[in-house]
């Protein structure tokens, strides 16, 4: 894997090595791009200047830096995937690898011109409130972190300032799990109070009326300092800043509601607070008294700003995310499920279970999600380019369509050996494609339709965003042929190093019920797939090979030897229940062996189907 | 550098005073870095390593992870069976990555009187040189474990960009058997992807007309190589310009052309054609630049000449290999060296360690304890473990009574010389060994870089603990005949090959015996670490309501069965404890009622007191096996109650047949006089642990964090 890096590499790496010299060399280098390199020190004064930029342009591009993608060769999204599969593929990475670094890269285009304000955060999950979160562990491939080192990135600033954050769903968590105070806003419901709730209601009531009481006594006469302390040590009376606070213990919500209840008579110069338990729910109600009504506004927008300073704290990095999600602007990612399924899970929450779900909860945060790939597809539709790299140098060979780029943030000197171009360089792409394609790129409604219709496509073999719900699926990148899945059989247990049509020619050999009508591909070392063209083969093929052979000496010949075989719905399965074993022919047995029961009910979705190249391999490298 | 640097940051001002006026006027300075090793000075260091390491009486050893849990509940707890714990250790060593190898043969200098230790610190990363299986290498890292290593300014882009790759024994064999058959393939042919062009008649226009120009080339070239040769340089022009990609080549003495730009279709096709057409000509592969393979064809003057070259070629091939398999086996020569010179190998609390070094270097990880532990003999005859040497020795006392057996206290207090690095008179103890360094050529009777967590200084104090350690316990090096006597020496017989399996609660294993005993106390009686752990006495319960507390899960239980029916609750995480019951019969009849409430919903069942933890309909339960089940699972999620359901229960309670033979239950108490030199461990250690423990019981979710993360921190840097 590693030893397949791009030449360029192989330069930085050198130059990095050798500190002395100074990266002059570097063709991507080019020096008007300057990329703004973001970590805790200077997190907060950027987030203001990002703040008008994300607002100011039409769209942001984003890219991410993993510390790894799949496993093992299967796991990556195969043309033979459906949305569904693709999608579960993509989670199981998502949650578990770490995301180190995030370039956002608000941009507009104008004449042919690009105005791009690149900025690449580092990020680490430090867990800075000693929560476990945002992450107890995380996974890293050994890849992926040498190629994040040859391109000079310092793992060592990363891990002492890179910037932390919490997903939406662990603020929740995190907000109740600290114990400091908050002003209540909780409903107040009116439910009958029982005889219990009135003992404890009168109690709190005059427990408070003593201690306002003895506030108000204090405050007159000056006392001696013991006395003042014995007072407070009676009535339970501390202090809140420079305030005097009572705290009052509860031992349920009911409490809590009744004691709030109790506070509402005397709301003119208190204030509630409730203090929750490290464990969740609520432990004490404290009641903070202000002297005067303007003091209680003052107290009040002291807590809110103390909280929200608290907050972004807690929130970190996902600051940007949320003024991205705020902007509503569309985003343009290359290799949109990968990505997006990262943020999902690292900035929003857990992901769901399906595609849908996750599409539908996705589409609250970010409305639209341009994907370059898709892009690139209109322009050629018969030559997938999967990589910004191979898609620009196409474009560039085949369309004249100059962009010039213009970055008006200046960066310092020292900035100059940074990172993340990526997202610079999909924002060329980007560019050049709308030109080519005769997007206007203005934001003017008419366009935002234009480009509408290419938003929120993720699965990434299928050709539009219409045809999402359909579960259709291929064999390969190249010439596509839409093939069911019904039609589509797994086979494995073959001897190790079969070629496709060695496997082909020993199957027509072996069974009737096998015409020339089906194509064989591997699908990686251990396992291959067999495409029939006629609706009922597979069925027949399944059964012949349940059957033990089916009275054919040689098919149950090659089942003896271990052959075995299995739908599609068993691929599924695998996906479904997150049997990641390396091999493949694992997974598959592993799904066997589970039982069926639970599947029958949500396998009977419409017609599926898949595509097909004449060609004898699914060549994994160009996916 | 980097590590002077940081020398001189960690002491105070005076004492760096002094030591600069030292090294001004005596000869020996003390201010060199630990000898740090990386890809670069891998394979001279190894070969010093080679001899340091024949001659040492002793290596003691330390390593830095990039983890030590891979989820809170897979932490070690006080209730974990020996088949639970060794699970538990198997996931921790075959998830995380080992980043740094420390590694200090200490010599016995007679000349001197002072041992002379070589400390070398060996940087790890798990590169996969060869990629043999397809498969990427991945690792785990803890998130707590990196930012402790950062704090002690452990250098991450060394070890990413220079650290050492490693390869165990069974990737050896594996890239081996790939080597010789990718060999077949190169003088057989028996590829399946030349076959596939071979059987079948080139058919292709494009591929016809390729295969006619090759030809006439190919001839070409050769009937200007059989032309006088002092017409040559006439020819060169013109070839030069027709043969674009073809360059011309001596090799082995024989005129070639190397094969430049051609696709690997185009290529299989002038192999086709060499075959086909020329006699003389053979076309072979050896190794160009990089990774790559690169083509030749080379002129023979006759067959057996033609055979000759093959066999040049194949021996060249097989050098060039042996060479490649050498240098990806890299950091694991360190390992076998230990092993094959059967050296005593010292670490401080290395149960841990040692696992690391089997699954990453030796094999993985057997499936069971007790194959585990009966095969680290076989590659390390003697292990001791500074840790319990200190805590089990009565002459150690008084440290124990002042200081924690935490590496670094123990180092400060036996080595007091060291730290300071100026010779004291008054230690507690006897004069201190003397320990001199020796770096590279340079030596020094009063090293110290100070750089703790670093693994070769931790390897070094633990080389320096267990030397003065030794003298303490009247162990005369004088009289030592080298190498494996230390290791014979009567009076560590108590010691050696017995680890601590954990020091949660103490309990120790002799790798030779395979018998697990606690660490009994000799003078106070503590009932803590006597009472026995019955596990069929308890059961397994997860994925209650959140909110719910250990105390509350305990008065539920007890309305229904009595007040003295449960012994105690332990949180393994906020959605699992464990309840211990009094009786194991309570456990089946738990478990058989909480079925029964499950199964009729109805009134009745939602006013009974067990309710409260059956309430939101997901609170499974089960017997301790079924955490045997769940542990062994290679899947790691963060929570307890979701590895559960990802591991595929579905059940909600396990009702299960007592079984006959008393196999659950396990004795934690002193076996009778099977361990003699054992002491109880410090009052301090007692005291952390019922803390650690009380956290655990009441519930203190925050506090079990922060506990967890000490733990680690502990762990990692004892």
């Amino acid at each position: 894997m590693s030893s397949r890096r791009p030449p360029w590499l192989l330069q930085r790496r050198f130059i990095t090595t050798n500190t002395h010299t100074k990266p002059t060399s570097n063709p991507t280098h080019n020096p008007k791009w300057c990329v703004k390199q973001v970590s805790k020190s200077n997190f907060s004064e950027t987030l203001e200047n990002i703040k008008d930029q994300i607002l100011k342009s039409d769209y942001i591009a984003v890219s991410l830096k993993k510390t790894g993608s799949h496993s093992a060769p299967w796991h990556r999204t195969l043309p033979i995937d459906t949305a569904q599969t693709a999608y579960l593929k993509a989670k199981y990475a998502a949650e578990r690898f770490q995301l180190f670094q995030f370039a956002v890269c608000p941009f507009s285009i104008r004449d042919s011109k690009l105005i791009a304000y690149p900025y690449n955060f580092h990020l680490f999950p430090r867990d800075g409130l000693k929560l476990g979160m945002p992450c107890y562990s995380f996974m890293c491939q050994s890849s992926y972190l040498t190629s994040m080192a040859n391109e000079g990135f310092d793992f060592n600033a990363c891990i002492n300032d890179g910037i932390s954050y919490l997903s939406r769903a662990q603020e929740l968590i995190a907000r109740n799990r600290r114990g400091n105070p908050v002003i209540s806003n909780l409903e107040q419901s009116s439910s009958p109070h029982s005889v219990a709730d009135s003992l404890f209601l009168g109690r709190i009531q005059s427990r408070v009326k003593s201690w306002l009481k003895a506030c108000k006594e204090s405050k007159t006469g000056s006392e001696d300092a013991l006395i003042r302390s014995l007072r407070k040590l009676m009535v339970g009376s501390e202090e809140y800043g420079s305030r005097p606070c009572l705290r009052i213990d509860v031992c349920s919500e009911r409490h809590v509601q009744l004691a709030l209840e109790v506070l509402k008579e005397f709301a003119d110069d208190v204030v509630p607070m409730v203090i929750r338990a490290k464990g969740g729910g609520i432990q004490a109600v404290q009641v903070v008294l202000t002297s005067s009504k303007e003091d209680k506004d003052i107290f009040e927008k002291e807590q809110q700003c103390k909280e929200e300073d608290q907050n972004k704290l807690v929130r970190g990095f996902r600051e940007v995310i949320d003024l991205i999600s705020a902007s509503q602007k569309p985003l343009v990612a290359q290799n949109s499920l990968n990505d997006f399924t990262i943020i999902h899970s690292k900035f929003l929450g857990p992901l769901p279970p399906s595609m849908d779900e996750f599409r539908t909860s996705l589409h609250l945060a970010v409305p639209h999600v341009l994907d370059i790939s898709h892009l690139m597809d209109e322009i050629s539709p018969l030559k997938k380019l999967n990589s910004v790299s191979a898609a620009t140098s196409y474009m560039k060979r085949r369309f004249f369509a100059p962009i010039d780029a213009e970055i008006p943030q200046k960066v310092e000197a020292d900035e100059s050996k940074s990172h993340g171009y990526d997202v610079l360089r999909i924002s060329q792409l980007f560019a050049k494609i709308c030109s080519v394609l005769k997007i206007s790129s203005e934001t003017d409604k008419h366009s935002s339709s234009a480009l509408k219709g290419y938003a929120n496509i993720f699965n990434p073999y299928s050709a539009s965003s219409d045809n999402h719900m359909e579960e259709d699926v291929r064999l390969s990148t190249d010439h596509p042929q839409k093939i069911s899945t019904e039609n589509i059989v797994f086979v494995w247990g073959f001897t190790l190093g079969t070629s496709a049509k060695m496997l082909r020619n020993q199957l027509l050999t072996s069974s009737e019920v096998l015409s020339d009508e089906f194509d064989v591909r591997i699908l990686d070392k251990s396992c291959a797939v067999i495409a029939f063209s006629k609706p009922d083969s597979s069925t027949k093929f399944l059964e012949a090979m349940e059957s033990g052979g089916n009275n054919c000496d040689s098919l149950s010949n090659l089942i003896s030897e271990g052959l075995r075989a299995a739908d599609y719905e068993t691929y599924k399965r695998v996906c479904s229940l997150g049997l990641w074993e390396v091999k493949l022919a694992d997974s598959l047995d592993k799904a066997l062996e589970t039982d069926f029961d639970g599947h029958t009910e949500d396998s009977q979705k419409e017609s599926t189907e898949v595509y097909w190249r004449n060609s004898d391999l699914i060549n994994l490298d160009e996916l | 550098m980097r590590k002077h640097m940081r020398m001189l940051m960690r002491r105070p001002v005076s004492q760096t005073l002094t030591l600069i006026e030292r090294s001004f006027c005596s000869s020996t300075t003390t201010s060199f870095g630990i000898k740090n090793v990386t890809k670069s000075n891998f394979d001279a260091a190894l070969l010093d390593l080679r001899q340091h390491i024949r001659a040492a009486d002793f290596v003691a050893i330390d390593l830095e992870m990039t983890g030590i849990t891979s989820a809170p509940w897979r932490e070690a707890f006080e209730l974990d069976r020996f088949d639970i714990r060794y699970l538990k250790l198997k996931d921790s060593a075959n998830k995380f990555a080992v980043v740094q190898l420390g590694v200090c043969p200490f010599r016995w200098d007679p000349n001197v009187s002072a041992f002379l230790a070589h400390p070398h610190n060996f940087y790890v990363f798990p590169r996969q040189e060869l990629s043999i299986s397809g498969t990427s290498c991945e690792f785990m890292c803890q998130t707590a474990s990196l930012e402790f290593l950062a704090k002690y300014q452990f250098d991450f882009n060394a070890c990413i960009n220079e650290g050492i790759s490693y390869m165990s024994r069974g990737q050896e064999e594996e890239a081996r058997r790939l080597f010789t058959s990718l060999y077949d393939d190169v003088f057989l042919d028996s590829h399946p992807s030349s076959k596939d062009i071979k059987d079948k008649p080139i058919s292709r226009v494009a591929d016809v007309l390729f295969t006619e120009r090759m030809k006439s080339k190919i001839s070409d070239w050769k009937n200007g190589l059989l032309q006088v040769r002092n017409r040559d340089h006439e020819c060169q022009g013109s070839r030069k310009e027709s043969f674009q990609q073809f360059e011309n080549i001596f090799y082995l003495m024989r005129p070639a052309v190397k094969l430049h730009g051609f696709t690997s279709r185009q290529l299989r096709l002038i192999q086709l054609v060499t075959k086909n057409h020329f006699d003389d000509l053979a076309y072979i592969r050896v190794s160009g630049e990089g990774t790559s393979l690169q083509q030749l064809l080379v002129y023979t003057d006759s067959t057996t000449d033609k055979d000759l070259l093959m066999k040049e070629v194949k021996g060249i091939l097989l050098k060039e290999t042996e060479l490649k398999i050498k240098n990806a086996v890299g950091l694991r020569h360190v390992i076998d060296l230990l092993s094959s010179e059967k050296k005593l190998v010292v670490g401080h609390n290395c149960f841990l360690d040692i696992a690391h070094l089997y699954s990453k270097f030796i094999a993985p990880l057997p499936a069971t304890g007790e194959d585990y532990i009966s095969s680290i003999a076989k590659h390390f005859p003697y292990i001791i473990d500074t840790k319990l040497l200190l805590n089990n020795n009565n002459v150690f006392q008084v440290i124990k009574q002042k200081r924690s057996t935490s590496l670094a206290k123990a180092f400060a207090f036996l080595c007091p010389d060291i730290v300071s690095g100026v010779k004291t008179s008054g230690s507690a103890y006897k004069p201190c060994i003397k320990v001199e360094v020796q770096v590279d050529d340079t030596r020094s009777s009063n090293w110290n870089s100070g750089a703790k967590h670093e693994a070769g200084y931790d390897a070094f104090m633990t080389g320096c603990v267990f030397a003065q350690a030794c003298s303490h316990l009247g162990i005369k090096f004088e009289s030592q005949v080298p190498s494996p006597s230390l290791a014979l020496e009567e009076k560590l017989q108590g010691c050696i090959n017995t680890l601590y399996l954990s020091w949660i609660n103490g309990e120790i294993i002799d790798l030779t015996t395979g018998k697990r005993i606690v660490e009994s106390s000799g003078s106070s009686d503590r009932k803590y670490h006597h009472s026995k752990i019955f596990f069929s006495n308890i059961v397994l319960l997860w994925g209650f309501p959140s909110k719910l507390k250990a105390a509350e899960i305990k008065e539920c239980i007890c309305k229904v069965f009595g007040q003295s029916s449960v012994a105690s609750i332990y949180h393994l995480d906020e959605t699992a404890v464990f309840v211990k019951f009094s009786k194991a019969e309570l456990v089946t009849d738990f478990l058989h009622l909480k079925a029964t409430l499950e199964k009729n919903n109805d009134p009745i069942s939602v006013l009974h007191p067990l309710s409260k933890i059956l309430d939101g309909g997901c609170t499974c339960a089960a017997n301790y096996e079924v955490y045997k089940e769940i542990c062994e699972s290679p899947i790691s999620e963060m929570l307890f109650a979701d590895q559960a359901a990802t591991i595929g229960i579905k059940w909600k309670t396990k009702l299960f047949v007592p079984k006959q033979k008393e196999s659950h239950r396990e004795t934690l108490g002193p076996e009778d006089g099977q361990f003699t030199g054992s002491t109880s461990p410090s009052e301090k250690e007692i005291k952390k642990l019922v803390s650690v423990l009380d956290g655990l019981s009441s519930g203190r979710t925050s506090n079990r964090l922060a506990d967890s993360l000490h733990l680690a921190q502990a762990q990692i840097g004892r």
